[in-house]
């Protein structure tokens, strides 16, 4: 068993080395969008790439909107593609929402995992007292309503956003992913998302984690990166890059890889 | 018999009856005799809003680009429109039968499906009348709906063969047009103003239907996940409390007490059935506000006591609720009152553990932590374990509904009888979920037991062990083709035993460990059961297969998509072809998937001999899209192609890997070849370690890949580093761009240039090259299109080298008919063309139509594909802007050109006596003789006037140069003409005005080739001085301190080109100390050597080399005198 489960969400190992590395995307893309990354680690590194189940590159039937609620469900996924992969450590590189899903995962098994390396996390995307999660409840809801209306302008709207940094093909790039997802399941997977809320967990995570952030990134506000180092139970580095985006592995990864590479390193 | 149009309308609603106008007016304008379906499609598609065009998109094929598929959709609407008989009326052409027939089937079905009034009530919502006549009357005439028309046209065959041409599946429309995306349904509701009429109704009907229990939308089913994690806490063997932790923790824990509570069933039954919730939440509070201890122990006592009943009872236990953690490490004078507590909790979880719950929450681990700090043993005493509750369902109100409304819709579209074969791959999937690990543990032992017991049997378990039953019918099929179908009996059994423990293992899941029933399968039993019955049904077709009823076999195929599988039952056409090439897609599919789950497992050993592996894109691009197995777009023509070629050469094939190399081969198209150099590349790769600096270049590219490339190059050409560097990095900038499939298109990208001088370099460059991408050096076709009709050198150093090769076959053709040849003979190669500038205007005129076009043509005007090649074109000289590249202005002992000339002389040895001015400098050690004069002779003034003159007169000054020391026999023919070249060059000026066309074209060219790279020239006198250095402590080891030894310049040009061209690096030193070490011991026995004696190494002019030494083009032996 669990065969099903590698095939249903394109579970690809790559690259040569004794160590695992898994490259996990973030919500909107799909794991192509390490395409840039994945060369340069495939030599030192077996990579372990597989699609969330809200990528587009998913088949849709498999979304179960009465299972993928919360990020627990996601979680079991990458267990059990771990299991049936027969891992027993790993490095991790989770984008956004797949950051979510790597402190998670870490915190239930966290024999499973030498390393985290978080790309524009965030616990919390919603402004609560003391937290400045970067977003407020009403603008959310209008988001969600955009999507909603018309879900290609939407992504039209967001994708030069969400990248940031003025790289047309990044944009381009983005924008194919985010629109690949049906519109429902996007929208679903970006209230899950947002309703999610990390916090209080965070502290449970003992793996070293390495948070990479850019220096301006719409979702993320970088005081969340700061929250993360100082809530994180395990030892964390943070690590701000020089450019824009919530996206540096599409838009920078010659900048992203060094880092990468010496986050993974320690 | 048509029918009016105005009587037509009467049937439709009105958003459908202007689409209907429309189509009249297409009709019309085109004065056709009748409006037909295909009219319809036509204005429907350029509708403002066009649904059918919105559904197009949702359906169409990802492997076009949509502007092309909806070109060639309006294109072959068009065409068939064009076929149509026209006619000339006034009137508005009436709708054809079968446009009318449609509308009657849609009307039909929108009767039969009542969800349809809501539609309909709603669509009407606007005018307030229309809710009356849709709901209560019964209605003369039902209105036809515009989704509902569309549906029944796509039902059309003439329709279908359309949409078919485009690339378009009728079905997969269908199924996007029943199954809108959420915002068409979003604003079709929020216009109704009346969701939860509509909602309710489909849900129960939907709940009705599937027997789901499905509750108020919006609340239960998102709980649900948290309770689900909770019970899977509290039912685990350890039976430990949880504590949730978190920030929506508190939310989360009220939702599952209240549940429980009420005793819904489904979030914890099995052994925690019947749970008994106890809260003593107030009764902490009290005690830490008030101090009031009393009720709390009257409620510990209740506790107790219930306990005691369900010890007694044998049944049901009890769940402590203590809410909020934070309650007990309240920081109060009163604090003290918990200690107490605690330890009571703990000695009641002492005595009643498995029957006992304590439950709470706590909103940051860090609260948790302090409590911990102050009652250490909490953990252990209470049981307790930890668990993240990262979202709340309060706020996902919003959300849920729409989902179920995602859902109901399958439902809904009761038009198709499919949406329940919808699920049957989904079961497969979900089945690795419902079991939990334990029961999941125990099924695969089973499994592989049964497996074991078949594989005795079944030759094809020993390869697809470890795929999923199915899997490995379709792996039998593709890899055995017509083996024999007895095996296929045996697997059939296998898989439906499998499928039967799956089931089993289920049950006693659920049964036992109460795992709540999410998943499909179990919700509805009836679908559990499909791939049940899937597998016998399996092996049946496969022997249909043979009997060639291949149809049948494609409707049943279990990972068919089943929008296909509805194609094929309703626009099966009787023809073979089309159903077979719909059949071997089907089986690349399974084939992917085969190949795609197979991945994983074959990484671990074959790494390294599975070269494609390293090319995600490829893989991925092929496979991707594909494999999930029910939703597959429809498969592009080219593709097509490929796959049947793939599916035939399978079956022929029978060692599996093999399949999956040659497949991908042949959807990776031309790079195909670069794989097995990229197998040796990689291998480099897993050497190399990880730390290396990125070179800088704004282009990306594989690092290994370059690192690899650039490895091999150093190895060839070690003084070249810059050049190497670019060289590495543009191949391998090139190669990436292959693989991420943009990179054939930019024409010129497998162009590299090399200007400048160290002409050998550059050879050898190119031929490593060859060996990095095509595995061998002998891949690489080298011409000089300067020396095309000359002669050749006869004694020339470097004549060995198979530089023109093709000089004496070269009579009688033209040099683009030369290189075509070549190219035609080696079509996988690198290319090396050198001194492009200096090539006639037929090669000019060829390279030009190359680099455009991808196409090297011959003088017949007979084209060859060069996308396979690398093309590197040399030029000595130097492109303007880049003068940067020395080119023999500095004061050069040994410019190239010299070397250039070198010849394949023996060398001797002899003895004098000490010249007059040797005499004079007190000891001379070993020099090179008439250095001084040949380096005053190659200053720029002498060149410039030399310039003038004609080539051949050229050389003769040339050779003047070296007038005293080389008889001036016919050297003038036997001179290189490279050398003439390096001359021009190093002056530019004059070429440049004889020539101007042609150097504009060759800059032109040289402006389209991928990169250039300018190469260093060859440091000669570096090597010069080592030479001598070499020999002269070589000299003083084997004849003394006291012999001078001259070396001839002549001989020291020649040694000089032989450490050029040497392949090994110490190959000069090596032959220092063999050869001359030899022959000067030889000479220094010989002859007795007086310190005045100077040995002389000279060329024996006339004599050709005929031994060379191992590895450098020298002489074996030295003659003595």
């Amino acid at each position: 068993m669990g065969y099903n489960l590698l095939e249903a969400l394109n579970v690809r190992v790559v690259g040569s080395g004794d160590r695992y590395l898994v490259l996990a995307h973030g919500s909107g893309t799909d794991q192509s969008v390490w395409q840039r990354i994945l060369p340069l680690f495939t030599p030192s590194f077996r990579i372990i790439l597989y699609d969330l189940v809200c990528a587009g590159s998913v088949n849709p039937d498999y979304f179960d909107f009465s299972r993928y609620t919360t990020l627990d469900p996601y979680v079991d996924d990458l267990l059990n593609i771990l299991k049936a992969l027969g891992v027993d450590r790993c490095a991790y590189v989770g984008h956004s929402v797949s950051a979510m899903i790597g402190i998670l995962a870490s915190i239930r098994r966290p024999q499973l995992f030498s390393k985290l390396i978080l790309i524009g996390a965030s616990p919390r995307f919603l402004n609560d007292k003391d937290y400045h999660g970067g977003f407020e409840q009403g603008e959310i809801e209008k988001v969600f309503s955009a999507m909603e209306t018309n879900y290609e302008a939407w992504v039209n709207g967001f994708a030069p956003l969400a990248v940031g940094a003025d790289v047309p093909t990044a944009v381009r790039e983005f924008s194919r992913t985010l629109f690949n997802m049906r519109p429902d399941i996007s929208l679903f997977v970006s209230r899950t998302v947002f309703n999610s809320d990390l916090r209080g967990v965070l502290g449970l995570v003992s793996v070293p984690c390495c948070v990479i952030q850019t220096a301006r990134d719409v979702s993320v506000p970088a005081s969340v990166a700061e929250y993360l180092r100082t809530h994180l139970g395990g030892r964390t580095t943070v690590e701000i890059l020089r450019t824009e985006g919530h996206l540096p592995h599409l838009t920078a990864p010659a900048l992203l890889a060094p880092v990468l590479r010496r986050a993974l390193a320690r | 018999m048509p029918t009016s149009v105005t009587a037509a309308r009467q049937f439709l609603t009105e958003e459908t009856a202007s689409a209907l106008d429309e189509a009249v007016a297409v009709a019309r304008r085109r004065s056709h005799a009748q409006t037909t379906s295909l009219h319809a499609v036509s204005a429907l598609l350029s509708l403002p809003s066009s649904t059918l065009r919105e559904a197009c998109t949702r359906a169409r094929s990802s492997a076009y680009p949509s502007r092309l598929q909806f070109r060639a959709l309006e294109l072959s609407v068009g065409v068939s429109l064009d076929r149509l008989p026209s006619s000339k009326s006034d009137e508005d052409p009436p709708i054809s039968n079968s446009l009318m027939a449609a509308i009657k089937r849609s009307q039909a079905s929108q009767r039969r499906h009542p969800e349809s009034y809501h539609l309909q009530q709603l669509h009407s919502s606007n005018n307030s009348n229309a809710i009356a006549t849709g709901c209560s009357q019964a209605q003369a005439i039902l209105k036809v709906e515009l989704k509902y028309l569309i549906l029944s046209i796509l039902d059309d065959p003439i329709v279908s063969r359309v949409f078919g041409e485009a690339g378009f599946r009728s079905c997969d429309i269908k199924l996007a047009l029943v199954r809108p995306p959420v915002t068409q349904v979003s604003s079709r509701f929020s216009r109704a103003h009346c969701p939860p009429i509509f909602l309710c109704n489909l849900t129960d009907s939907v709940s009705g239907r599937v027997g789901y229990n499905l509750l108020f939308p919006g609340q239960e089913d998102g709980v649900d996940e948290n309770c689900k994690r909770i019970s899977e806490v509290m039912a685990k063997n350890s039976g430990k409390s949880p504590l949730l932790v978190g920030v929506c923790a508190i939310e989360a824990l009220r939702a599952f007490t209240e549940s429980l509570t009420k005793g819904k069933s489904g979030i914890l039954d099995g052994d925690l059935a019947g749970l008994i919730v106890i809260s003593i939440e107030k009764e902490i509070n009290e005690i830490v506000n008030e101090g009031n201890e009393e009720k709390m122990g009257l409620k510990l006592k209740e506790v107790e006591a219930t306990l005691e009943k369900c010890n007694g009872s044998g049944g049901g236990g009890v769940v402590l609720h203590f809410g909020d953690l934070k309650g007990l490490i309240f920081d109060g004078a009163l604090g003290d009152f918990v200690s107490p507590l605690v330890l009571r909790l703990a000695s009641l979880m002492e005595v009643y553990r498995r029957r006992l719950w304590l439950m709470g929450a706590v909103d940051s681990v860090e609260i948790y932590r302090k409590f911990c700090d102050k009652f250490p043993n909490v953990e252990k005493d209470w049981d307790l374990q930890l668990l993240p509750i990262t979202s709340s369902k309060s706020s996902f109100d919003g959300a849920y509904p729409k989902s179920s409304l995602m859902r109901s819709f399958v439902p809904f579209g009761g038009l198709f009888p499919t949406p329940s074969d919808l699920k049957s791959p989904l079961s497969g999937w979900n089945q690795s979920i419902p079991r939990c690990n334990l029961c999941n543990e125990k099924y695969e032992q089973e499994v592989d037991a049964l497996k074991k017991a078949g594989s005795a049997v079944s030759v094809a378990d020993q390869y697809s062990e470890n795929l999923p039953s199915w899997l490995r019918m379709a792996a039998v099929d593709t890899g055995k083709g017509e083996d024999v179908a007895k095996t296929k009996a045996g697997e059939s059994m296998l898989s439906a035993k499998v499928f039967g423990l799956q089931k089993k293992w289920n049950d006693i899941c659920q049964r036992v460990h109460c795992t709540p029933t999410f998943t499909k399968s179990d919700i509805n039993p009836s679908m559990s059961q499909v791939p049940i019955v899937k597998g016998p049904q399996f092996s049946m077709d496969q022997k249909q297969t043979s009997n060639g009823d291949l149809s049948i076999n494609e409707s049943l195929f279990p990972n068919q998509s089943p929008g296909r599988q509805i194609h094929m039952q309703t626009n099966f056409l009787p023809k073979s072809t089309p159903s077979i090439s719909c059949t071997s897609e089907g089986r690349n599919m399974n084939f992917h998937s085969v190949l795609h789950v197979d991945v994983p497992s074959v990484t671990q050993q074959t790494d390294k001999d599975v070269p494609w592996f390293h090319h995600p894109q490829q893989s991925l691009s092929s496979c991707s899209g594909r494999t999930p197995s029910s939703f597959v777009p429809p498969v592009t023509t080219d593709l097509k192609l490929g796959t049947i070629y793939a599916s035939t050469t399978q079956e022929s094939k029978t060692t599996k890997s093999l399949n999956h190399r040659e497949h991908l081969q042949r959807f990776s198209g031309s790079v195909s070849t670069e794989f097995d150099a990229n197998s040796e590349v990689t291998s480099y790769q897993f050497a190399q370690s990880s730390s290396c600096s990125v070179p800088s270049s704004g282009e990306q590219f594989d690092l290994g890949d370059y690192k690899s490339i650039k490895k091999a190059l150093a190895e060839k050409v070690g003084w070249q580093d810059e050049a190497v560097n670019s060289v590495s990095q543009a191949v391998s900038q090139v190669r990436h761009k292959y693989r991420s499939f943009r990179g054939i298109n930019c024409k010129g990208d497998n162009w590299l240039t090399f200007l400048g001088p160290d002409r050998v370099g550059k050879k050898r460059i190119a031929s490593a090259l060859a060996d990095v991408l095509f595995g061998s050096q002998e891949c690489l076709v080298s011409l000089d299109l300067s020396s095309q009709g000359k002669l050749g050198h006869p004694n020339s150093i470097f004549e060995c080298k198979e530089l023109n090769r093709h000089d004496e076959m070269s009579r009688g053709k033209t040099v683009s008919d030369l290189i075509a040849e070549e190219l035609r003979k080696k079509p996988h190669s690198v290319v090396f063309l050198e001194n492009v500038d200096k090539a006639d205007y037929g090669v000019q005129h060829s390279l030009d139509l190359a680099i455009r076009t991808g196409k090297f043509p011959d003088s017949h005007g007979r084209e060859i594909s060069i996308n396979n090649m690398v093309l590197i074109t040399t030029s000595s000289s130097i492109t303007k802007g880049n003068v940067n590249v020395i080119c023999g202005n500095k004061d050069v002992k040994f410019p190239e050109r010299r070397i250039l000339g070198a010849k394949n002389w023996q060398m001797q040895i002899l003895v004098g006596s000490a010249s007059d001015d040797a005499g004079k400098s007190n000891y001379m050690g070993v020099r090179v003789t008439t250095v001084k004069e040949a380096s005053t002779f190659t200053s720029a003034n002498k060149r410039k006037t030399r310039n003038a003159v004609e080539s051949s007169e050229l050389e003769k000054t040339d050779t003047g140069e070296r007038e005293h020391k080389v008889p001036r026999s016919c050297l003038d023919l036997n001179f290189p003409v490279e050398e003439a070249d390096e001359e021009d060059m190093g002056l530019g000026l004059s070429k440049s005005e004889s020539s101007e066309s042609s150097e504009n074209w060759w800059e032109e060219l040289f402006s389209q080739v991928y990169k250039k790279i300018h190469f260093k020239p060859f440091d000669f006198d570096e090597v010069a001085d080592k030479i001598v250095k070499e020999i002269s402590s070589q000299c003083q080891r084997t004849v003394g301190t006291e012999v001078a030894l001259e070396i001839d310049e002549e001989v020291m040009v020649q040694m000089l080109a032989a450490a050029w061209l040497s392949d090994k690096k110490e190959a000069i030193e090596d032959w220092v100390a063999e050869v001359l070490g030899r022959s000067l011991a030889e000479a220094g026995q010989k002859y007795n050597l007086t310190p005045q004696s100077v040995l002389k190494l000279v060329a024996y002019k006339g004599d050709v080399v005929k031994e060379q030494a191992p590895g450098i083009r020298l002489p074996a032996k030295i003659n003595l005198n």
